[in-house]
């Protein structure tokens, strides 16, 4: 180590992990699954990437990409009337074009086609209705290369589309679970049951600001919640997050109230039991069966959608993370640079922040990791089972339980099932990756 | 060691008391109104007159049976603007317009005020009688009728509105004050009284109604001026009795003696309330679907540890030979596949008429076969074939991960002081694998029977809709198909308490294999 000046343990892990062969592959196939879902739309489309129509150059799966419903007109050379072109409803493969550049899978996941209807097998005869109307064997360009389900949908393109989901998944529901985790496992580590210590006016009026900031936030917001959700997703999670900024604000007065010096009995000091309170409600949550509480929720839903589900499984798999970051925290205390750190009378703020933060994070990788890939699996198993999925959706669960309907649809279990396992393995290998590189015990 | 046991139990008894706060959370906020899905069912029979007098009082009824009369729980936060009994108010959708109403414009009595105004108006207009109506509008008419010479005089009916045109208003107006129950948008409460005051104009016959309408329109703008929107942001809390959550947990029934009928025994006497899809209760249907559901989580976790204790020793016990690194792929691979793939593609394989026909595709039993006064081996050989599938789909998932566990736990173990010390003793290593090693291994791959536990309930829900097997899981899926809530909070709870239980047991496992761990 003493040739190499600046050799930190960021630099030693990612060494370490270059090791793992498995992680370095799980790595470059998790980077092509990103890619593949955020141009998913370019990948898998039926309006073509360039066309030329009439004269006019359109880029209709690129216009399309903002503005789903994008209309243009144009002039039928033969009547000299001006004819709507709306470009997703528009089927492009019967327009005369002069020049085109399909998408590499020119069919869009929803939409059907009807002249593949009824699980058609990769290798079946495919038919395709060609410029002229007739009605032909599919050229391979147009072929579904792994089939289609019972009302035409392209099985290929449920699949690049799929991958957005469970992107999101991961980063949405471990995003909150992290959230929750880190801020709930940092403290309950850093302070223990007796090293925050507060006068006991301060302590009332922290509680008494968590009840009013409750009231306040949801109470006598209802109302406006209600409508706000009303009005549709977007200004749903507006309103919530209003609700929130009002909870902390009137917390944060509250708690500032309690800085007052009282006389007497309220200014006793008290040690608050941050870390029995955490451990206890992950205890709770722990001790209630995920998967079913998941279930649960999302049936009594008013809406299906599967933001909704992620926020679910996001608010009920945060207790992992939190018990990582606690034990990595309640270790991190004791070390000498934290002594140091509050030897020189840094505030606890700047101390867990910048200090023990850094430091304490690298094993919650790990759990995040693992933590993605069981997330990713949940959100499969509800599309599966159609459980707070809207029913249009097209995710990898809800195609492979397509194909449990039709006995004879081998790929519709096998391509998306394959795609889950996959997705998994890779977190799974990632995971498993980091805990090697990172673990202090392997470290030679 | 008792004490210990005793301690866990207390510590158990707020886990419990946060899943039946969470069970009853989720039920009271399911959506719809329970009170009117009941009724349906209950009220299948009879002619649609004799259903409309009864229904009302059947409603009342199921109200009074489900509670819904009481308070929700022991406390509301609420503001100092709502009214503490609003809970009495029958229908559930005027009662949260009531509540935003409260909120809106901070002084109850005026809104109190408003809606008695209005429901005196919708009374008023079900009184109307419409033959009533069309007699008091309507008029005989002389005609001179010329025939030939002679003159006859003769009456004609002459109506000035016809019965339909009454009817219609009627309806149409007593609808329009329904929906003014349940708005309440200043704006829309403005135009919707617009709306009834051009009808009047338009149909004089209701005219002698105008005094109640008029009330109406007094009280809304009695409302409007004495607004105090201030009182809203106050905090009041109110503390109730007798509420839902007590009567859910406790119910009403008298612990000792016999129940009247229409009482209610409560969560903690195993009495999960009635379902909505056939008035039946919950606990009743529930406890087949448990005894099959059981079976198959006990035997899966039963397999998975047999199975998965001897890979794992012996994998760690020829650590890095050809076995060891196999297995790890294996099982890695296994424990990455989500259970639906496997249970879908066992069924494809070995339950499909175009590959394997080796075992049945779904379901539990033949029911043209099935006797029930069979014996317990019969009624095993008759289910068997059955059960295989399913049980290979519940395993394998837990059975690689306590694999790839105890094989991590005894890698850990071999590397200890006390095996060196055993192998230095010039023991045969036959003993100092089975018996020091062991023991030591199985504490890890214990503690996970907790968590193993909780994820096999879970799990049983898509398993069981795979093999369709009439198991708690496949309930809980066709209740949520069909909306029966009560249903699904009872299944949640069950498992819940079955949850901690099961960490009661790997506890008390744990204290019993590790003699080093102190409990008091």
């Amino acid at each position: 180590m003493s040739e190499n000046k600046d050799f930190s343990f960021k630099q030693y892990a990612w060494k370490q992990f270059k090791k793992n062969k498995a992680a370095m592959v799980s790595l470059y196939i998790l980077v092509f699954l990103i890619f593949t879902a955020l141009s998913a739309h370019f990948i898998a489309n039926d309006q073509p990437l360039y066309a030329k129509y009439r004269g006019n150059s359109y880029y209709p799966a690129f216009q399309t990409y903002f503005n789903a419903t994008l209309t243009d007109s144009t002039k039928n050379p033969l009547t000299g009337n001006w004819e709507q072109l709306q470009f997703d409803i528009t089927d492009w493969k019967q327009l005369e074009l002069e020049r085109v550049i399909w998408a590499p899978i020119p069919y869009s996941p929803e939409k059907p086609d009807r002249y593949n209807r009824e699980y058609v097998a990769p290798t079946d005869v495919q038919y395709y209705k060609n410029v002229k109307g007739e009605i032909v064997p599919a050229p391979k360009k147009f072929r579904h290369h792994l089939g289609t389900d019972a009302i035409g949908r392209d099985v290929a393109a449920g699949l690049i589309h799929g991958t957005k989901v469970s992107l999101l998944v991961g980063i949405l529901s471990m995003g909150i679970a992290a959230t929750i985790g880190i801020i709930l496992g940092a403290l309950a580590g850093f302070y223990g049951d007796k090293n925050l210590i507060a006068t006991r006016f301060r302590y009332y009026m922290t509680i008494l600001g968590v009840v009013l900031g409750f009231f306040y936030a949801f109470i006598a917001r209802n109302t406006a919640l209600a409508e706000s959700f009303n009005d549709g997703m977007g200004s749903g999670i507006l309103g919530l997050l209003i609700s929130l900024v009002v909870f902390f604000v009137v917390v944060f007065i509250c708690n500032s109230v309690g800085r007052l010096n009282l006389p007497g009995f309220m200014s006793k000091k008290v040690t608050v039991p941050v870390d029995s309170i955490v451990s206890r409600g992950i205890e709770i949550l722990n001790s209630m069966p995920n998967l079913l509480l998941i279930i649960t929720i999302s049936a009594i839903m008013k809406e299906r959608s599967l933001v909704i589900l992620m926020v679910i499984i996001g608010i009920t798999s945060w207790t992992g993370i939190a018990r990582f970051t606690r034990a990595e925290f309640l270790k991190i205390r004791e070390l000498e640079f934290l002594q140091a750190a509050k030897a020189l009378g840094y505030s606890d703020k700047r101390t867990m922040l910048k200090h023990a933060l850094p430091n304490g994070l690298a094993p919650v990788f790990v759990s995040i990791a693992f933590g993605i890939a069981s997330a990713i699996l949940v959100e499969s198993g509800l599309s599966f089972l159609g459980i707070g999925v809207p029913d249009e959706s097209v995710t990898w669960g809800s195609l492979l339980s397509l194909g449990r309907q039709e006995f004879e649809a081998w790929w519709l279990v096998m391509f998306p099932g394959i795609a889950i396992f996959i997705t998994i393995t890779v977190y799974n290998l990632i995971g498993e990756g980091l805990r090697d590189a990172l673990d202090p015990k392997l470290k030679q | 060691m008792f004490k210990y046991i005793l301690k866990r139990l207390t510590l158990f008894i707020p886990t419990l008391i946060m899943i039946s706060l969470l069970a009853f959370v989720i039920s009271i906020n399911a959506p719809g109104d329970p009170v009117e899905r009941l009724s349906k069912s209950a009220n299948k029979e009879g002619t649609a007159s004799e259903q409309s007098g009864s229904t009302k009082k059947i409603k009342e009824e199921i109200r009074a049976r489900l509670g819904l009369d009481l308070p929700v729980f022991y406390i509301s936060l609420s503001t100092w603007s709502d009214c503490d009994t609003l809970y009495k108010i029958a229908d559930k959708a005027q009662q949260e317009n009531l509540l935003k109403l409260s909120r809106q414009y901070g002084n109850w009595s005026a809104v109190s005020n408003y809606y008695h105004t209005l429901l005196g108006l919708l009374a008023a207009y079900d009184s109307l009688n419409v033959d009533q109506i069309y007699l008091q509008h309507s008029s005989f008419v002389l005609n001179e009728i010329k025939e030939g010479d002679s003159i006859r005089m003769d009456t004609s009916f002459a109506e000035k509105f016809s019965k339909n045109e009454i009817t219609d208003a009627k309806n149409n107006t007593s609808f329009a004050i329904l929906s003014l129950l349940e708005t309440y948008n200043e704006k829309a409460i403005v135009s919707k009284l617009d709306t009834l005051e051009n009808d009047y104009k338009k149909a004089p016959y209701l005219a002698h109604l105008n005094p109640e309408f008029i009330e109406v329109k007094k009280a809304f703008e009695h409302l409007k001026t004495t607004a105090t929107p201030w009182k809203t942001y106050l905090p009041k809390l109110i503390f109730y009795g007798n509420n839902q959550y007590h009567r859910w947990l406790f119910g009403n029934a008298p612990w000792f003696g016999e129940a009247q009928a229409g009482q209610l025994k409560g969560v903690l006497r195993g009495d999960f309330g009635i379902s909505y899809i056939d008035n039946q209760p919950v606990s009743d249907k529930i406890w087949e679907k448990f005894k099959v559901s059981f079976v198959f989580i006990f035997l899966s976790i039963l397999f998975a540890y047999i199975i998965s204790i001897p890979i794992g020793i012996y994998a760690a016990y020829k650590k890095g030979s050809k076995f060891d690194r196999i297995s790890s792929i294996v099982l890695f691979v296994m424990y990455s596949m989500p259970s639906f793939f496997i249970g879908t593609l066992l069924l494809y394989t070995f339950a499909n008429p175009d590959v394997l026909v080796w075992f049945p595709e779904s379901g539990f039993q033949d029911p043209s076969l099935y006797k029930e006064d069979w014996g317990i081996f019969e009624k095993m050989a008759h289910h068997w074939p059955y059960m295989v599938l399913p049980l290979i789909a519940y395993t394998y998932g837990s059975f690689a991960f306590l694999s790839r566990i105890m094989r991590v736990g005894m890698i850990d173990v071999m590397g200890q002081d006390f095996i060196r010390t055993a192998r230095a003793k010039g023991l045969n290593e036959k003993t100092v694998v089975l018996k020091h090693a062991f023991r030591n291994s199985l504490l890890p791959i214990i503690t996970v029977f907790a968590n193993i536990f909780p994820v096999a309930i879970g799990g049983s829900v898509i398993i069981e809709v795979i093999f369709s097997l009439p198991g708690m899981g496949f309930e809980t899926f066709s209740a949520i198909l069909n909306y029966d809530y009560p249903m699904i909070v009872a299944i949640f709870t069950i498992s819940g308490f079955l949850t901690v239980i099961g960490y009661l047991v790997a506890d008390i496992l744990y204290a019993v294999v590790d003699i080093r761990i102190s409990y008091h």
